[in-house]
C-alpha cells in the first residue's frame, strides 16, 4: 500500500470513530429499558405458563373422563377436537392424531422451507393445542390463536385469528397449519401434511 | 451484578450500539429491548459469563443481523409510512448531514456491523470474530471490502459534486 493509500485508510477510519460517536451522542436516552425488558419477558413467561397449565388441565380432564367411560363402551366413537366432552378413546396403533394426542403444548423440530428455527426470539415460539378446540401460541414476536378441529382419520382444519406483525424472525406456525391437511401424533411428536401427502412440518412436545 | 443494575448502567449504550448499526432510532431501542428480554430470561447464565456485556451485546447483534436476513426487512424504509403513528428521529437531522453516515448504508448489514464493532467499540478483530461466530480473517477480510467499498463510494460523491 502505498503512502497515500496509507494516509487515505487513516483519514477513512478517523472519519468513521467521528461519525459513529456523533451518531451515538445524538441517540436521546431510552427511558426505562430494564423495567420494559423484565415486563416483556414476565409477560412472555405468563404466557406460555398459563397455556401448558391450562392444556395440562385439559388433558387431565379429558383423560379422566375417558378412562371412566373406557369400561362402559368398548365402541365409543372418536372425539372432534371442538366437543371436548365427548371421551376419548385411546388407539395407540392408529398412526392419526386424535384431539387427545395433540393437546398440550408443542414446539417447532422441522418447518418445510424454513431454515431459521434455532434464531432467538423474545418469546418462544410454541404452539398448543387446547381441548375446547381452540389453538394458541407465539410466532416468536407476536401471540397467535385461533380454531382447530380433527377428525377421525386426523383429518386437519384450522382457522386463525388476526395477528399482529412485530418484525424478528417469526416462526410460521400460522402459514403451517393452514397448509395442513392431516395430522398424525405417537403423544411426543406431531405432524403435519399438506393434502398432496407432502410433509409440511414436524413438532415435538414442549416441556 | 443485578439484572436492573446491569440495564440501568449499559442499556442506553445498546441503544446506541443499535442505532450505529442499523441507523434507526426505532429500530435501536427495540433491539436493545430484544436484547435486554432475552439477558433477562437467562440472567443466571449472563451472570456467569466472562463479560456479560460481551454476551448481551451478542445477543443484540445477532438479532440485528437475523432481522436483515427476513426477506420483508428493509433498510430504509420510504413508501407508505403511517405518518399518524411514526415517531419523529431526534437523531435523523443531525446525522443526515455526514455524508459519511449516508455512505454506511450502503454497505450490508455484517460489513457495518464489523465496521461498528471496529471503529465505534474498538474491538480486535478476533473479538469480532468470537461476536459474529466467524473466523478472525472473514473480519480482516470484510472490513477491507466495507472500507474499499466506503472509499470509492465517498470518491465518487466528490466527482458528483464537482460536476454539479
Amino acid at each position: 500500500m502505498s503512502k497515500t493509500e496509507l494516509e487515505t485508510v487513516q483519514e477513512l477510519e478517523e472519519g468513521l470513530r467521528a461519525t459513529f460517536e456523533r451518531a451515538a451522542a445524538s441517540v436521546p436516552p431510552a427511558a426505562d429499558l430494564a423495567g420494559r425488558a423484565t415486563t416483556g419477558a414476565h409477560n412472555a413467561q405468563r404466557r406460555t405458563w398459563l397455556t401448558s397449565g391450562a392444556a395440562a388441565a385439559a388433558v387431565a380432564v379429558i383423560a379422566a373422563v375417558g378412562f371412566s367411560l373406557h369400561g362402559s363402551s368398548e365402541s365409543t366413537p372418536q372425539p372432534a377436537a371442538g366437543n371436548p366432552t365427548t371421551p376419548a378413546v385411546s388407539n395407540a396403533t392408529a398412526p392419526s392424531a386424535t384431539a387427545q394426542a395433540v393437546t398440550g403444548s408443542w414446539r417447532p423440530v422441522e418447518l418445510d422451507g424454513f431454515k431459521a428455527l434455532k434464531t432467538a426470539r423474545p418469546e418462544d415460539p410454541i404452539i398448543t393445542f387446547n381441548a375446547d378446540g381452540t389453538w394458541v401460541g407465539s410466532d416468536g414476536c407476536n401471540s397467535l390463536s385461533g380454531t382447530y378441529s380433527i377428525g377421525q382419520r386426523g383429518e386437519f382444519t384450522s382457522k386463525s385469528n388476526g395477528q399482529r406483525l412485530v418484525g424478528c424472525e417469526n416462526v410460521p406456525h400460522t402459514a403451517v397449519l393452514q397448509a395442513s391437511q392431516r395430522i398424525v401424533s405417537d403423544q411426543k411428536e406431531l405432524t403435519f401434511f399438506a393434502g398432496d401427502g407432502r410433509e409440511v412440518a414436524r413438532y415435538a412436545r414442549a416441556r | 451484578m443485578e439484572f436492573e443494575e446491569y440495564a440501568s448502567a449499559r442499556g442506553q449504550e445498546l441503544v446506541r450500539l443499535g442505532f450505529t448499526i442499523s441507523g434507526d432510532y426505532q429500530r435501536a431501542e427495540d433491539l436493545a429491548q430484544i436484547a435486554l428480554m432475552q439477558a433477562f430470561r437467562s440472567w443466571r447464565k449472563v451472570q456467569r459469563a466472562d463479560d456479560p456485556h460481551h454476551y448481551v451485546r451478542r445477543i443484540l447483534i445477532n438479532s440485528y443481523l437475523s432481522m436483515t436476513r427476513r426477506r420483508s426487512f428493509t433498510e430504509a424504509p420510504a413508501a407508505d409510512l403511517d405518518t399518524d403513528r411514526t415517531v419523529p428521529d431526534p437523531a435523523a437531522d443531525i446525522v443526515n448531514s455526514d455524508d459519511l453516515w449516508r455512505a454506511l448504508a450502503t454497505l450490508s448489514a455484517r460489513e457495518r456491523v464489523v465496521l461498528v464493532l471496529r471503529y465505534y467499540q474498538d474491538l480486535d478483530d478476533r473479538t469480532i470474530a468470537d461476536l459474529l461466530g466467524i473466523k478472525p480473517s472473514s473480519v480482516r477480510a470484510t472490513a477491507s471490502r466495507a472500507l474499499a467499498a466506503l472509499r470509492k463510494t465517498r470518491q465518487s460523491h466528490r466527482v458528483d459534486e464537482r460536476l454539479s
